[in-house]
């Protein structure tokens, strides 16, 4: 019997925009297993990103609860959900969203710099993400002379570097050629056979979600399909 | 890499508006430490115990015209006077020096002076000499050093407010006052080159106490009420400070002025600073969402305009200072400015504004940052 990570119940968000209410989720309910790489899908605006910010904790619903290894994450307080997110998530965004004066290795290295590892610590740790993404060679690099699908390597081993649960990416491939994406989704695919993680990916690319091991459609922010992906 | 290194790496990352920021403080601060150093010279000549005891007694008509010698006996007599000499501003042009004249003469009479001039320290054998011979002087220090003067020399004038062209001796060199820079001679030289009048300028009165002063200058000013030459007694602070009164108008302007410096560069500064925050505020969203909390974030704008402010109060400030400490301002300005340094209150001022600017500058980012959800944050470009 598979280990539960996310258990989302009853979910909603709107969104009141003065006499206008815009529903992002409505009553959305899912269960989400350890090591599952999830594809999120649907038409734009549909509440994929409302969704997966509400899991990552740095949304909170309107109603329902979000539970990530049975701690409701919509209970926390800022600076609890701040040192959570610091534990249990790694975020990849679709701009890569690197910090453009550091090298790859400082990039990687600062959700590390929030905990208590010593330097020797940090670095074996840093090392090991950017191994795993294959830019071990590239640590000295800044974003600007990386290519976009590196960028977004470096991106998922700050994901990745402190060991977190949970992998959530928004349209990861989104800004990349198709030979980046294929680079990036082999990683966070990676992830999810070989290392055990959660990953859950917003795309609205029917290619991407197909390296995913489960994918969800919403639409209007009701759950559509909810199907296993069989061509892997 | 450290927070530290972080946040310096943040803080330098456009080097053009790092280095224009710092610019802008530090030339503020430069300036406002110029101008606190020319006010401090201004109106803050002399401030010393005996400037309070000594009372300048003038004619109430206007400064330019005499009192008549006969005065003297009576001021004498009144309670609290512990000394009373002729104060007389002969005003002549030193041979030595082209247009005008960089330092005072004054006519007093030497064996009343001990007590007015009990600051300047002299040789007692030099203060004899000078008293025993009617036509010496006595020196200020700086003067003498300006013009490479030594005792047994001579100094020629010509009179330019009174007809009289004098030659002195130097009989001897003073130092230790507010300004060591004046000549004393002796009133009866004076009086004989011009016909003995039977006036003088001003009196100096030394007050037996500084509680007392107040009091004797309104005794001496009762004294002479309703006489041929009525007088106005005032401390020689409120004197010298009267004599320049438009000095008093100078130091509003200077305060004005400093005023608007340290506003203008406060709108510079808390515009750049917040512009240089504001194009990053994705990436604090980003931050945010790696669990870097409020507080931090707060931290890292407040040391990095902080950073940046004492980065321009140190090199401005600081090289006010080192200026200041490095050029002879006398030379400089051709003895008109002595006192010209800068005081530790005025380090103080500067960098007190620099952290009010650090802090002033941060309080925008801060709240934008504080009222910004990561999501909001990731969505300004999304
Ligand atoms: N801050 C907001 N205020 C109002 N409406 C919002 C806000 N954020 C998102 N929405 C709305 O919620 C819906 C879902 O948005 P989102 O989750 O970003 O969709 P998706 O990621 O699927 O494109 C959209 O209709 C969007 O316009
Ligand atoms: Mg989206």
């Amino acid at each position: 019997m598979p280990e539960t990570v996310v258990a989302i119940r009853n979910l909603s968000k709107i969104y009141a925009q003065g006499e206008i209410q815009v529903t992002a989720l409505n009553d959305v309910s899912l269960d989400i297993e350890m090591g599952e790489f999830l594809t999120l899908m649907g038409p734009s605006g549909s509440g994929k990103s409302t969704l997966l910010h509400i899991i990552a904790g740095i949304d909170r619903p309107t109603s329902g609860r979000c539970l990530v290894q049975n701690l409701d994450v919509t209970g926390l307080n800022e600076s609890e959900l701040a040192d959570w997110r610091n534990q249990n998530v790694g975020f990849v965004f679709q701009t890569f969203n690197l910090i453009p004066v550091l090298t790859a290795f400082e990039n990687v290295e600062l959700p590390l710099l929030l905990t208590q590892l010593d330097r020797s610590e940090r670095r074996r740790r840093v090392q090991t993400a950017l191994d795993i993404v294959g830019l071990a060679d590239r640590m000295h690099h800044l974003p600007k002379q990386l290519s976009g699908g590196q960028e977004q390597r470096v991106a998922i081993a700050r994901a990745l570097v402190t060991d977190p649960r949970l992998v959530v990416a928004d349209e990861p491939t989104g800004n990349l050629d198709s030979h980046s994406a294929q680079e990036v989704l082999m990683v966070l695919q990676q992830l999810s056979r070989e290392a055990g993680k959660t990953v859950i990916m917003v795309t609205h690319d029917p290619k991407a979600a197909a390296y995913g091991s489960r994918s969800i459609h919403l639409e209007k922010g009701e759950l559509l399909k909810d199907e296993a992906v069989t061509a892997r | 890499m450290t927070l530290g290194t972080f946040i310096i790496k943040n803080a330098l990352r456009n080097k053009r508006r790092a280095t224009l920021s710092i610019l802008s403080v530090a030339v503020s601060l430069f300036l406002l430490v110029m101008l606190q150093v020319a006010l401090r010279e201004l109106t803050n000549p002399i401030n010393d115990e005996g400037s309070s005891l000594r009372i300048i007694v003038r004619n109430k008509v206007s400064l330019a015209q005499p009192l008549p010698r006969r005065q003297l006996q009576v001021i004498e007599r009144i309670q609290g006077v512990a000394a009373v000499s002729p104060f007389t501003f002969y005003g002549g042009l030193y041979k030595g020096d082209e247009k005008f004249t960089s330092f005072a003469q004054f006519a007093v009479d030497p064996e009343r002076c001990p007590l007015l001039i009990s600051d300047a320290k002299i040789p007692k054998e030099q203060y004899e000499a000078w008293v025993a011979d009617r036509t010496s002087c006595i020196l200020g220090r700086l003067t003498a050093e300006r013009f490479g003067l030594k005792v047994g020399d001579r100094m020629q004038f010509t009179g330019q407010i009174y007809p009289a062209d004098l030659e002195f001796m130097v009989a001897g060199i003073y130092h230790g006052t507010a300004d060591d820079r004046n000549l004393m001679f002796h009133q009866s030289y004076l009086d004989e080159s011009l016909g003995n009048p039977g006036t003088v300028g001003t009196w100096w009165v030394r007050a037996a106490s500084i509680d007392e002063a107040p009091m004797v200058t309104e005794r001496i000013n009762n004294a002479f009420a309703n006489s041929s030459a009525e007088v106005r007694a005032e401390s020689e602070r409120a004197f010298v400070l009267g004599f320049v009164s438009m000095w008093a108008n100078i130091k509003t302007l200077i305060t004005g002025i400093s005023v608007v410096v340290v506003f203008a560069l406060l709108l510079v500064t808390v515009s750049t600073m917040s512009m240089a925050i504001r194009e990053r505020f994705r990436e604090l969203a980003i931050l945010k969402a790696l669990g870097f909390r409020r507080r931090e974030l707060f931290a890292f704008i407040l040391a990095e305009s902080c950073g940046l402010a004492m980065a321009g109060a140190l090199i401005g400030a600081g090289g006010a200072w080192v200026v200041f400490h490095s050029i002879d301002i006398q030379k400089a300005t051709n003895g008109l400015f002595i006192l010209f340094e800068v005081t530790p209150q005025m380090m103080g001022l500067a960098f007190a504004v620099a952290t009010a600017l650090g802090v002033l500058s941060s309080v925008g980012p801060m709240l934008a940052v504080a009222r910004t959800s990561v999501v909001q944050g990731l969505r300004t470009l999304d």
